[in-house]
This record gives structure tokens, sequence and C-alpha cells, in this order.
């Protein structure tokens, strides 16, 4: 068994008097999918924040590599590998695609010549070439999402968060995610991913994490998931008897 | 849509030539113009709009690129003419010594203070820049013993530049101070154009776009935001102190007040925020109109057109124009403001696009 690339552990994240995160622990294995599920409101988005550091975790320890990355800023995490996607699309959006994605690559390099390169790389990968002329503000919802995971390619992350990215998308759109985070799976990457279309989840994940009101229901293999009890009853509520 | 290119055999962009000669043409044309143009006005009014557009110019690294929109550039623009003439007239430091001492002081107490405000966001942003431009007022307005209080600072001239013990100029006549001012304008653009063209101008822009998507895509935001203010406030100061030396005086009242700030922004927002282009057509059009309103060209040109002057009317013309020329200057940003939200030079463009029919291709945001 490898080393983990990301270690949870015991995560608490409190706004006021609500644990929005309470006593998390998982970890994943470098080149897998994870995937974060539970209802609306258990915490995932929390979770995301409290790794890429857009707020401490209250209490408990995120490492990344081995390295405790608590009270590290967003553009540190970026910059040591692990990066995120938003779940409402957050394109910049009076520029245009290239520059979008270019923003990302400028992470790695101060050369806008080898920034213009990588960034024509990555729209390549999520098929938006013929777009990069475009304002990012222009594009419709499946593309802008594209644009995300593209610009976030671009910053060269050993580890992707993505949030909700299939939110919104129809059926043929979210299939072409789908294909896009396994192809990145045979790259090696490592992805935690967020999702509430079950199907798709249970098809991309190596193992998947459930919460409920912000602590950790169920952990485990896709096939163990969706026959566990307890994530049954969090979804749908108790049987009548 | 084109066929897509590996990207190996696609041209690199923002190679431009044309934009390039003609900044170049233009400023050797304007080079020689004094040498025609000897009216101390037009002189006068030329040297104006070089101040606007450096004003203009260096506001627009912070407020147009990083999207920062700064209400409280008075501070270094004060700040700048302040410490010139404080070490010029009191210690005897020549301004060419002096200006460096002065922006230095501009960008350091700059990064102080972006350091604390850039953590607000948006219009408590703003405010927060007003604030600390009146807190910089009224020290300027009551230590008086440094500042000379209210009474401003009279400057009794300018040492003679010479190089080599050879004289270059004495100052005295205005032609100096358009040629400084024609140096600094075209740095400022210069330097817009190098923001735009690097690392710099697409992190800024980044910024300006969307703090959060910018932070967690590897920028830091108040370093890249300290670094936008600190260039902004460099050519600032350097403008308040160019300023200072050409009027031979300050007082808290003319470099130091909310109105300076507010004009700084206006020359962008006329002008067009954000671009290379903006802070000059913004210059290029404040300057004169104000001057024209100023001079009661509008009460001259109803006379010209049969008003008779010694009417009652052509009195009261004659008497009222000219002070409410604040007035109709301000009615003359709002119609602009309402009517071209993106500036004279986002107007233009979009004039141009339709013309074209080209509406639905994107503005590409080169300028």
């Amino acid at each position: 068994m490898a080393a983990p690339i990301l270690e949870i552990d015991r995560v608490y994240k409190f706004f006021g008097g609500l644990a929005a995160n309470a006593d998390v622990s998982f970890s994943m294995e470098p080149g897998t999918i994870l995937g974060l599920i539970g209802p609306n409101g258990a915490g995932k988005t929390t979770l995301f924040n409290c790794i890429t550091g857009y707020y401490p975790p209250s209490r408990g320890e995120v490492r990344f590599e081995g390295r405790r990355m608590n009270g590290l800023q967003p553009d540190k995490v970026c910059k040591l590998g692990m990066a995120r996607t938003w779940q409402k699309v957050r394109p910049l959006a009076k520029m245009t695609v290239l520059d979008n994605v270019m923003v990302g690559a400028l992470a790695r390099t101060n050369s806008l010549r080898e920034a213009r390169r990588a960034a024509l790389e990555q729209l390549h990968v999520v098929r938006l070439e013929h777009k990069e002329d475009h304002l990012a503000g222009g594009l419709p919802i499946g593309e802008r999402k594209k644009l995300e995971v593209a610009r976030v390619l671009a910053t060269q992350p050993r580890l992707l968060l993505l949030d909700e990215i299939m939110g919104g998308l129809n059926p043929a759109e979210s299939e072409e995610i789908i294909q896009l985070i396994l192809e990145l799976k045979k790259t090696g990457r490592t992805q935690m991913v967020i999702e509430h279309d079950m199907k798709a989840i249970m098809r991309i994940s190596d193992r998947i994490v459930v919460l409920n009101s912000g602590e950790k229901l169920a952990e485990g293999l896709p096939a163990e998931i969706v026959n566990n009890k307890d994530v049954i009853t969090a979804y749908l509520g108790d049987s009548l008897e | 849509m084109r066929p897509a290119l590996p990207p190996m055999l696609r041209a690199p962009r923002g190679a431009a030539v044309l934009p390039l000669l003609l900044f170049a043409a233009a400023l050797a044309a304007l080079g020689f113009l004094p040498l025609w143009m000897t009216s101390p006005y037009a002189l006068h009014v030329m040297v104006l709009i070089f101040l606007a557009v450096i004003q203009g110019e260096s506001w627009n690294v912070l407020g147009g690129y990083t999207g920062q929109y700064s209400v409280g550039h008075a501070a270094y623009f004060g700040i700048g003419a302040y410490a010139t003439m404080m070490l010029l007239q009191y210690h005897h430091l020549a301004p060419w010594w002096g200006v460096w001492v002065s922006v230095a002081v501009a960008v350091g107490l700059g990064v102080v203070i972006g350091s604390i405000t850039f953590r607000l966001r948006g219009p408590y942003f703003v405010l927060a820049s007003i604030a600390v431009a009146e807190i910089i007022r009224l020290i300027a307005l009551n230590w008086t013993d440094v500042t000379n209080g209210a009474e401003g600072i009279l400057l009794s001239d300018i040492p003679p530049l010479t190089i080599g013990g050879r004289l270059i100029t004495d100052f005295m006549s205005k032609v100096p101070f358009y040629y400084v001012g024609l140096a600094l304008a075209a740095m400022t653009i210069a330097v817009n154009w190098g923001v735009q063209h690097s690392k710099l101008g697409y992190y800024f822009q980044a910024i300006r776009e969307d703090q959060d998507a910018a932070h967690s895509l590897g920028i830091s935001l108040t370093f890249y935001k300290n670094v936008a203010l600190a260039i902004s406030a460099f050519f600032t100061a350097a403008s308040g102190a160019f300023y200072a030396l050409y009027v031979g005086f300050v007082d808290p009242s003319t470099v130091l007040t909310v109105d300076t700030s507010v004009q700084i922004v206006l020359i962008c927002i006329i002008g067009g925020i954000g671009t290379i282009l903006g802070p000059v057509v913004g210059a290029l059009v404040l300057v004169p109109l104000s001057e024209a309103l100023r001079s009661n060209v509008i009460a001259d040109g109803l006379f010209q057109l049969g008003v008779s002057e010694n009417s009652r009317t052509g009195q009261f013309l004659k008497e009222n124009l000219a002070h409410a020329h604040v007035l109709i200057y301000g009615v003359l940003v709002v119609v602009v403001i309402l009517f071209m939200p993106e500036g004279v030079l986002g107007f233009v463009k979009g004039l141009r696009r339709r013309f074209a029919g080209k509406a639905a291709l994107p503005a590409k945001g080169e300028a």
C-alpha cells in the first residue's frame, strides 16, 4: 500500500455553534478517485474549503503528501499541487478562454509563451480549443465547466478536487465529463469528486465517503455504499414501520 | 470556427508592430510640437493633458487592471507633491533627486496602507481608500510645523538643471515642463503596455474578475494587489511632484482633496477602464472640456450666435456661466457615464463592431 496522498484527520469545522464538519477522517491513495457524497447541507463543500485553505479547520489536521496544510492560504495550497474547482463556476468573464487557462498555467511558469503552450494543451484535453478566442463569460454552462477543469489542470495539480462538476449538465455533457475524469485517472492524477448523480459517482469512484450532518456516515467501495442501510436512511428517511 | 492547429504552429499573440509604430510616431510628433506651437496657453493645456494622462494611466494599473477602485489616489499625488516641495524649499534638495524620495515615501506608505485595506472588498475598499486620503489631508492641514498647514508651500524657484557644467534648462518657460510631462506620460503608457503583456497583467485581471477563483489558481491576492498599488502609487506620486513643481505651490485643498481623487478616477471612467488608451482618451476629453468651460466659451459662443451681450440674458450668462463650469462639467460627466458605460473607447469599439456587423464576435481586451 502506497503512502496516502491526502489524509483528513479528525477534522472539525464550526460556524458559531454549528458543526459543519465533525470528526471527519479518511485518506486517499495516489491515483484513485474518491467520491464524496451526502444529502444537501452535509458539509461536503465545507470540507473542500477546509482542505484547500479557504478556511482552516477548527480542529483536526489535513495532510497532503505528508505535509500539514492547516492555515495555508489557497494560493499556497495550489502551488503545492492541490487544486479545486467551484460548484458555482467562476469564469474570469472578461478574459478569453485561452487567457483563463493561461492564468492557471502561470502558477508554474513566468513565461507567457510557455503558459500559452501549456494552456492550449489543457484546452485540447477538455476539447475546448475551438473556443480559445471567446470570452469566458459568454460560454454555455457545459463549456464553462470544462473551462474550469482546464484552468485547474493547467496549475499541474497532483490532487484534483472537483465540486459538482456535472451539476446542471445534460446527460451527454455529463458523459463527456465522466470520460474526462477517467482519462485523467489514467494519467495518474488523484481526484476527489463531489457529485449528486449517483449513477455517475458509482461508475467513477474507487472509494466513496458519505457525509451526513457534517459527520462521516460511511466509507467503502461503491458496491458497499449502495447497500448500506444508514446511507439509504440518510437519503430517503426511515421506513414507515 | 477555425480548425485547431497543433500548439506549435500558432503565432504567439501580443507581437503587435503597428501600435508600437503609431506610438513612436505620436511621440515624435509631440516632441516637435513646441517648435511651432509657442503659445504659453496652448503649452499649458498640453501640460495639463500630460498630467491627466500620467494620473489616469497610474490609476489604471490598480483600478483598471486589478479592479481595486481606489478613490484615494490624492494621497499618493499629495505625498509626491508635498515631499518634493518640502525637500526643495526647506532642504534645498534638487527636485530631480527629491522626486525619488517622494515616490519612495508614497510607495512605502501605499504598501503599508494596502496591506491593511486590501483585506476589504468592493465598496468597503473604496470607502477605506477615501478615509486614508482624508487622514493624510488632515495631517497635512494640521501638522503646521512640517507642512505649513493651510497656507501651503510656495516655491521660490527651481534650481537650473545642469549636466557637466552645461545648462540644460532653467525652468523659466513652460517648454521644459512640456517635455518632462511628455516623457512621464509616455513612460506610464509603456508601463501599462508592459503590465498588459506580462504575467502581472494576467494576474491583475484575474483578481479583478474573481478574487476567489484567482486565489485558488495560485495567485497571492495581497502580494499582487500590493504590486499593483506600488506601481500605481509610484507614478501617481511622480505626477504629484511634477504638478507641484509646475504650479510652484501646494496646499492641502488643491492636492489632497477627494476632488483630486475623483478627478483621477474620472479620467479612466470617461476614457475606458482597464485599457491602455482609455486614460489618454479620458485626458483628451476632460482637460479641454474643463478648460473650455472655465474660460466661458459657452457664453461667448452664444454671443456669437446672436444673443446680445448687453441684454439681461447676456449679462446673466456672462456672470453666472463661468461660475457654473463645475456644474456643467458634472452634468456632462454624468451623461457620458450614462450613455457610454464602458467609456468613450468602449463606445467607439461598440460602434465599430455594429457597423462591421460582427456584433456577435467577442471583444478582445486589447486596446
